[in-house]
């Protein structure tokens, strides 16, 4: 018996662990340390020759990931703001103030059965929700978050939009006629009936504002808007902006106009025989449209990520900049502000809590003040410093506020029925766009010198 | 008809074998193997989609149609398709049926062509346990049927054996009755102004309600020792006179109260979304109403002004000022606002009974085992969703010979009949909660 | 008591009264035979001073001995609830005629006393079972349905109609059946 052998019995199993995976990590790390000195410059050239591909790619993958905590963060926004206006608590066990909420919803809706029930049509019940999803994560493509952050600048960036709101309805269609129940026709007909209708007011509503910008491009729309307050289209624009607001609310099935999934009437539509992750595609794909119909909604009438009025000393800030202190002057800040500020707001909660909070406990929470408190710092560092951070603040807070509004409007509204959600289509909303139309029409024509171009 | 036929069941685990022979798998035979068969061979689900896809899913499956001759030429025409009209199922199970109710609808599209109501998912047979049940027991047997306002079940029950049994109910007994019978009217109508918001899809109102319900409730609870099935009424009495918290709790309530009300109720009436989805929807004309035996608000609504606290007095309505609303439209609007002002006119009786409410005893003497003689008698009230009756009939012996109970949401759900064809599928839920069903009543 | 309704109805009704019109509290009873149900409702309905437009209730009856349909209306005219008791019917094929064509809501009443003691209502368009379900073969408000007893051996007193799909047992095979008889009506 060799030394080897003996030494292997003897070992303990995580010591073999470790034996075996040493060696490898230091091999591994040495062929990964070769082959960035060996191929790292030809793949860094490649990637620069491709940039616009890769800026592609990687912006396509962080919208698919973006959605997720959206969906997370619009579904406990919606349970508990609702909750509150109900007068209820709503979720307050997982997380702080039941934040974790819907994540723990994520989950649960992953661990379930993958289960298609009897008499469906397994394929098309399958790529429903794929589809729905696909439509929701394809539309987000084109918004522009802040200046330059965003998915693709397509030059027909609305109408590529409107494109891929229309493939919703696709998904819900199918899903309502694979799903062999009746309650799920009903819901995938109601569906495609009322979004090809309110497709027509919605599209017709923004042309206005397309006129006026000149273009369909998300982002020159928002240039176009650029300045102060007065230079949104929603001033411009009144009555397309409200056309608007309302045929989107049908369009991504909120409350008034939820005819698709009316679960008092037909028991949550084309989703009734869908349960687990297919399902959660569903319901993830509601809040990333509730996301979406916000965001263009800001984005289209009321200025996108430009601020409401002008920052006459945002880019004024010279001294602060961040190489002018070296690197060992940064770690001494670092360093300096971490055990100051923590000790600092220790001590101001063992003031505060008095004998109610231990050393380690005071310690801990002077940290994590101190981590707010920076993050507020360099966060408002940032959005005087870089003006992406501004315009993400902006766009984000524009974004939720309709997204409040949608959960306040699902808190207040009972639903409409379905032949008057058609009727107020045709006969109302139609009409007065296209009024909104031909007036933006004439007045361009009007004002500008020379006629129109 | 076609002959009842259970969806054929795969015989073996093999998918194809199973295709083929579709008609073999139900007989008996089949049956006797199935028995005898091993455990470990595994029968293959109807649930698996993958048999079901390589199969074609015989056409008749699914279908509603009973799986025994028709019994009568109604039920024959309801359950014979037209030309693109198809079956639904609401319910039993459905979010808007109020129980257990089950509508067979005939669609065409979503517009309602016919519609077949399918009762006794609840029943128990009430009026036979109370027939075997001595005097005092049928109180409690009789509470849970109209759940939603139990006080209102045992009061004809008690009136009808007060009338067999010629007994004089004390005053103080009677204002008792009264008082909490129009607490216990409020919150019934608080709790359909909030299940009708919420069956249109409006989510606030009915917690808004429950809060007021839960105020009644936990005063009422106060006075009988329970929130829901109070068996609170006794023959010749009520069991407990008022104490110190039910009435601290009720003047509490009593000075918000209307300001509550109106406030819950500007919430649904103001709102234009709601009163477009309930006006001109079910319209139930004066003489469809009274021919269909309609009682209480849904009565009132079509312009008739028939309430038993003034058609038929009893107990100490003749002495209280309070006026009965009636409107004339007859539609789910106008049903939904007779419960609007009936709760005002509520709170005018509950003031007028703190303030006159006599002293004195609260329970007649009556003895232990009660044998009243034989005889018939009548007794009705009215209810929060109609006049509820009771016929007893005595043998002289401790049990009531016949006891029948006459629920007014059993009549009221019958017009749904003559109410729905012509509308859309929306409307069923708006119509249905407009009407106030109570299931536990219906199905006794 | 409302006297004068009492000599109204039997101004009205003279003939088809089977006992004197009973009198008790607020409630006045009248007893008919069953085949005059329909000109007897017909009368109180339409007549300008009886009125009798609300049908209160619809009750079937077993007394052990016979089978009775009780009616109970109410009328502006009368501060008396007005019974009146279709009395007679044979136990073993218990038919009357149906109220439907009056008052369309009796639909559902006949309907709940045909389930409830196999009464037929002549002239009722749905006469199907309404609570129990509809492979139920015996009554089980009738007396000798027995409450502990198993609804399949529970007699269904011969009556013939569609839902007898097998003999149920007699009475006589139940060594502690008895029938509670009324000893009055």
């Amino acid at each position: 018996m060799s030394f080897a052998t003996r030494t292997w019995d003897g070992m303990s199993l995580r010591a073999r662990l470790l034996a075996i995976l040493i060696p490898v990590a230091i091999v591994a790390a040495l062929v990964t340390v070769g082959a960035i000195l060996l191929l790292g410059p030809p793949f860094l050239d490649f990637l620069g020759a491709n940039m616009p591909l890769v800026r592609f790619v990687v912006a396509a993958v962080a919208i698919l990931l973006l959605t997720v905590p959206t969906a997370f963060i619009l579904i406990y926004l919606e349970l508990k703001v609702i909750a509150r206006m109900n007068l209820r608590v709503g979720p307050n066990r997982i997380g702080p103030w039941g934040a974790a909420m819907s994540v723990i919803h994520g989950l649960k809706v992953l661990s379930k059965e993958d289960f298609a029930p009897t008499g469906t049509d397994v394929t098309v019940f399958t790529l429903a929700p794929v589809v729905t999803y696909m439509a929701s994560v394809m539309s987000l493509l084109v918004i522009p978050f802040a200046p330059g952050l965003f998915g693709q600048d397509f030059n027909i960036g609305l109408l590529f939009f409107f494109s891929m709101g229309g493939l919703t309805v696709v998904g819900l269609l199918m899903a309502g006629w694979s799903s062999f129940n009746k309650y799920s026709l009903l819901g995938g007909l109601r569906s495609a009936a009322q979004i090809i209708s309110y497709e027509i007011p919605l599209t017709l509503s923004v042309v206005g504002v397309i006129i006026l910008a000149g273009s369909m491009s998300m982002n020159r729309i928002v240039l176009a808007q650029s300045g102060s307050m007065l230079d949104w289209f929603v001033f411009k624009q009144p009555l397309a902006a409200l056309i608007f607001f309302i045929a989107a609310t049908a369009e991504a099935n909120r409350t008034p106009f939820d005819m698709t999934e009316a679960d008092s009437e037909i028991v949550a539509g084309f989703a009734t025989e869908y349960s687990g992750m297919r399902f959660g595609f569903f319901f993830f794909a509601e809040y990333v449209n509730v996301f979406i119909v916000s965001a263009l909604t800001a984005t289209v009438f009321f200025g996108g990520w430009t601020a409401p009025f002008n920052w006459p000393w945002a880019y004024n800030l010279n001294w602060f900049h961040p190489l002018s202190f070296g690197i060992l002057g940064w770690v001494l800040i670092v360093a300096n502000v971490v055990l100051v500020g923590t000790v600092l707001f220790a001590i101001a909660a063992r003031l505060l809590g008095g004998r109610e909070w231990g050393l380690w406990d005071a310690l801990g929470l002077g940290f994590l003040f101190l981590l707010v408190a920076v993050a507020g710092l360099v966060g408002t560092a940032g959005f005087i410093a870089f003006d992406w951070v501004a315009g993400i603040v902006w766009f984000m807070a524009k974004t939720y506020f309709f997204v409040i509004t949608f959960v306040w409007m699902r808190a207040t509204l009972p639903r409409v029925r379905v032949d008057q959600l058609m009727g107020f289509a045709w006969k109302w909303l139609l009409p007065a766009s296209l009024l909104n139309l031909f007036v933006t029409a004439a007045a361009v024509i009007l004002t500008t010198p020379g006629g129109a171009r | 008809m076609p002959a009842p036929q259970h969806p054929p069941r795969p015989q073996t685990a093999r998918p194809a074998a199973s295709a083929a022979s579709p008609a073999s798998a139900a007989s008996p035979a089949s049956k006797g193997a199935r028995r005898t068969r091993r455990p470990a061979e595994r029968q293959p689900s109807l649930d698996d989609p993958r048999i079901m896809l390589d199969r074609q899913i015989s056409s008749d499956l699914y279908e509603p149609i009973p799986p025994y001759p028709t019994r009568t030429e109604r039920e024959a025409e309801f359950y014979t398709l037209g030309d693109g009209e198809m079956f639904l199922n609401v319910g039993p199970h459905h979010p808007a049926t109020h129980g257990v109710l089950r509508l067979v609808l005939k669609l065409s599209g979503e517009q309602i062509v016919d519609v077949d109501p399918v009762l006794g998912y609840l029943h128990r047979g009430v009026e036979k346990i109370c027939e075997n049940s001595d005097y005092y027991h049928v109180i409690d047997q009789v509470d849970p049927l109209e759940y939603l306002s139990s006080l209102f079940q045992e009061w004809p029950a008690v009136l009808s054996f007060e009338k067999l049994m010629d007994v004089e109910v004390p005053r103080r007994a009677e204002y008792i009755r009264v008082l909490s019978g129009e607490l216990l009217r409020i919150s019934s109508h608080i709790l359909y102004m909030g299940f009708l918001a919420l069956d249109l899809g409006g989510l606030t109102p009915i917690l808004y309600g429950f809060i007021e319900r839960d105020e009644i409730v936990e005063m009422l609870a106060a006075l009988t020792g329970a929130r829901m099935l109070f068996n609170y009424f006794r023959i010749g009495g009520v069991n407990g006179d008022l104490n110190h918290e039910f009435m601290s709790r009720l003047g509490d309530w009593m000075s918000r109260a209307g300001r509550q009300t109106e406030a819950n109720a500007g919430l649904l009436n103001e709102n234009e979304i709601f009163v477009r989805r309930m006006r001109g929807v079910g319209t139930l004309d004066r003489a469809t109403a009274l021919s269909y035996g309609v009682t209480g608000g849904n009565l009132r609504a079509s312009g008739v002004p028939f309430d038993v606290r003034r058609a038929h007095p009893y107990s100490i309505y003749p002495e209280l000022e309070f006026n009965i609303p009636t409107r004339d439209e007859g539609d789910s609007l106008a049903r939904y606002l007779i419960r609007v002002d009936e709760i005002r006119e509520s709170l005018k009786i509950i003031d007028q009974c703190l303030h006159n409410m006599p002293d004195g005893p609260v329970m007649a003497k009556l003895p232990r085992l009660l044998r009243p003689r034989p005889g018939r008698a009548w007794g009705a009230v009215e209810g929060p969703r109609g006049m509820l009756g009771v016929y007893a009939i005595s043998d002289g012996s401790d049990q009531p010979f016949r006891f029948r109970i006459h629920d007014p949401s059993f009549v009221n759900l019958e017009t749904v009949t003559t109410l729905l064809p012509g509308h859309l599928l929306a409307d069923t839920m708006a119509v249905v909660a407009s009407l106030d069903p109570v299931m536990g009543g219906i199905d006794k | 008591m409302d006297r004068s309704l009492r000599s109204r109805l039997e101004a009205r009704l003279g003939d088809y009264l089977r006992a004197p019109v009973y009198q008790r509290n607020d409630e006045t009873e009248i007893r008919i035979d069953p085949g005059a149900v329909p000109e007897v409702l017909r009368l109180l309905h339409d007549s300008v001073d009886l009125r009798f437009e609300i049908l209160a209730d619809l009750a079937g009856v077993d007394t052990g001995e016979v089978m009775q349909v009780v009616y109970h209306l109410w009328s502006p005219m009368s501060f008396d609830w007005l019974r009146i008791v279709a009395d007679g019917l044979s136990r073993d094929d218990p038919r009357a005629p149906s109220a439907t064509f009056l008052w369309i809501g009796a639909e559902w009443l006949e309907r709940e006393a045909y389930d409830m003691f196999g009464i037929i209502f002549e002239g009722n368009r749905d006469l199907r079972r309404i609570f129990m379900p509809p492979d139920y073969t015996s009554f089980p408000l009738r007396k000798d349905f027995l409450l502990p007893d198993d609804a399949a051996r529970s007699p269904g007193g011969g009556v013939r109609h569609v839902e007898r799909t097998h003999a149920p047992a007699t009475l006589a095979d139940d060594p502690k059946a008895g029938i509670r008889r009324a000893p009055v009506s």
